[in-house]
Order: structure tokens, then C-alpha cells, then sequence
């Protein structure tokens, strides 16, 4: 008996999250707390039964998002032995959560301190990934630093997202410019090396 | 799957373990030279150092970041209750 109504109590609290998951990632992480309500089929009531505040049900969903996007990142990077597949599977990876992460890294100022975190621990799964990967390019090898390799990259993908409204006003922005985002990156990093 | 109890990597195959052994709960990163585990102290730098190196990230900065991971960790917890992370924890 206590175990279903344990079991209920879960499967309601995951429902409001998976639920503000989706709201925040059309809407951003000012949209209502009954709007999320209202998109879980649940009262408004029963989402600060689950979470005192507003605050403490956006630290709930972002470790959460962090612990399954920095698992998945390990995965693909863990199978990807080249830069290019792996710069590829980074960019799968956030193109499968394209809006919400869009919002968390234009919003994140705004956020509880555990965003700042979630955010930082993502940051630290890819550049532990790279670095191993980055070290053999050229730039490396010419005395560019691991971090500025790292953040170069970072840079150019964080910018073409923040700037979704020039690049791709009507559709999801990585998976239409991860060929050319890919391509470029390489070219920038092996530059100086001996043609083959 | 295991996740290493003092830095939070998922560790998936033995070489990801500490020495190699899998009944360990802490990682081949986290782990000494003799196999035993790093102390808050040499854990917090460890971490400030890999956030300025991979990152860039500013000292005052990683250590803030450091601390806030370490404080979720099982490893550490009795770290953070009898506030031995308050300043510059040895």
C-alpha cells in the first residue's frame, strides 16, 4: 500500500517535470507554474505539493537534464575516437534538446544557482571529451591551449544558437548547420598542418 | 552503473575504476598514486586546475564551481556539515 502510494507520489512528481521541460522549452523559464500544471494534467496545487516554490521545481528539472545530457554526452564521447565524430555527437546531442537548452544558456542569469551549476558540470563532461580528443590537432600541436580549442568551439555553436533568428528563423538551427559548424571547426583546427 | 562517489563520473568499464577494481566506488581520477583516494583538499584543487585548463575558467570562479559539485558528491558530504569548505579548506 505505502509502496503505490510512493510509487504515485514519483510518477506524479516525473509527470511535472517532464511536463515544465516542455513548457520551458517552447516558452523559456518565465512561463507560469499553472501553465505546466495545465500541460501535466495535474492541479495547480499538486505541483507545490511536489515543490515548494517555483525555484525549487527549475533546480529539480535541471539536474535532472544535467545528469541525463552529461551521461549522454560520456556515451557518445566514449564511442567517438575522431574529432569529427565527436564534434558530430555533441551537436545530435544538444540538437535532441535544441529549445530547452537554448533557454538555459540565454536565461541562465536569471536562474536558481543550481542552473550556473548544471550548466558549468555540462561544460566540464564535453571539455574533459575534447580535450583528450584535441591534443592531436594541428593548432594544439602549434600552441593553441586545450581551453581556447574548447571554447572556440563552444563559442561558435553558442553564438549560431543565440542568434537562431538570423540563421534559421523556422526550423531547429543544429541540425541545419551542423555540417557547415563541423566542417569549419576542423578546417580552423588543422590548419598548419602538412597537406597529406 | 556506478558514478565515482568523489567527482560524479559514470564509470562503465574497469579502466575507469580506481586501479582497475571494480568493487571500488571511486575513479581512476580521483584515485592516488597508491590507490587511495584523494582528500578534499587535493579533490578541490584537482578540479580548479581542470576548469582553468579545459575551460579557461577564471581561480576565484572554478573554485566556486568546484566546491558547489562537491557539496552534491557522497564523498564529501561530511566535508560540508561541519563547514570544513568554508574558505580556503587543507
Amino acid at each position: 500500500m505505502e509502496t503505490t502510494r510512493l510509487q504515485q507520489k514519483q510518477q506524479t512528481r516525473q509527470k511535472i517535470l517532464a511536463a515544465a521541460y516542455r513548457v520551458y522549452a517552447q516558452k523559456g523559464f518565465g512561463a507560469p507554474t499553472a501553465e505546466i500544471a495545465k500541460e501535466a494534467g495535474v492541479s495547480h496545487g499538486s505541483v507545490f505539493a511536489h515543490f515548494a516554490s517555483q525555484a525549487q521545481l527549475v533546480e529539480a528539472l535541471l539536474e535532472q537534464f544535467g545528469a541525463q545530457l552529461g551521461e549522454g554526452l560520456h556515451d557518445l564521447a566514449e564511442n567517438s575516437a575522431d574529432l569529427q565524430s565527436l564534434l558530430r555527437a555533441h551537436l545530435a546531442l544538444l540538437a535532441r534538446h535544441e529549445q530547452f537548452y537554448l533557454h538555459l544558456i540565454t536565461e541562465k542569469g536569471q536562474l536558481p544557482p543550481q542552473a550556473k551549476l548544471t550548466f558549468a558540470n555540462l561544460q566540464s563532461v564535453a571539455a574533459y571529451h575534447f580535450g583528450r580528443v584535441l591534443q592531436h590537432t594541428a593548432a594544439a600541436q602549434n600552441g593553441v591551449p586545450p581551453h581556447m580549442l574548447f571554447n572556440t568551439w563552444m563559442g561558435l555553436v553558442h553564438y549560431y544558437l543565440m542568434n537562431k533568428e538570423l540563421f534559421s528563423p523556422d526550423a531547429p538551427l543544429l541540425p541545419r548547420y551542423t555540417d557547415e559548424l563541423v566542417r569549419t571547426f576542423l578546417t580552423l583546427t588543422q590548419m598548419g598542418e602538412e597537406p597529406r | 552503473m556506478k558514478t565515482c562517489i568523489a567527482c560524479g563520473m559514470p564509470m562503465q568499464k574497469p579502466a575507469d575504476f580506481a586501479g582497475g577494481d571494480v568493487t571500488k566506488d571511486y575513479c581512476v581520477y580521483c584515485a592516488r598514486p597508491d590507490g587511495t583516494m584523494q582528500s578534499f583538499a587535493e579533490k578541490r584543487a584537482g578540479m580548479i586546475l581542470f576548469l582553468q585548463k579545459t575551460q579557461g575558467v577564471e581561480e576565484a570562479a572554478a573554485a566556486e564551481i568546484a566546491e558547489a559539485s562537491m557539496r552534491k558528491l557522497p564523498a564529501w558530504q561530511a566535508q560540508f556539515t561541519k563547514g570544513a569548505a568554508d574558505g580556503d579548506a587543507e
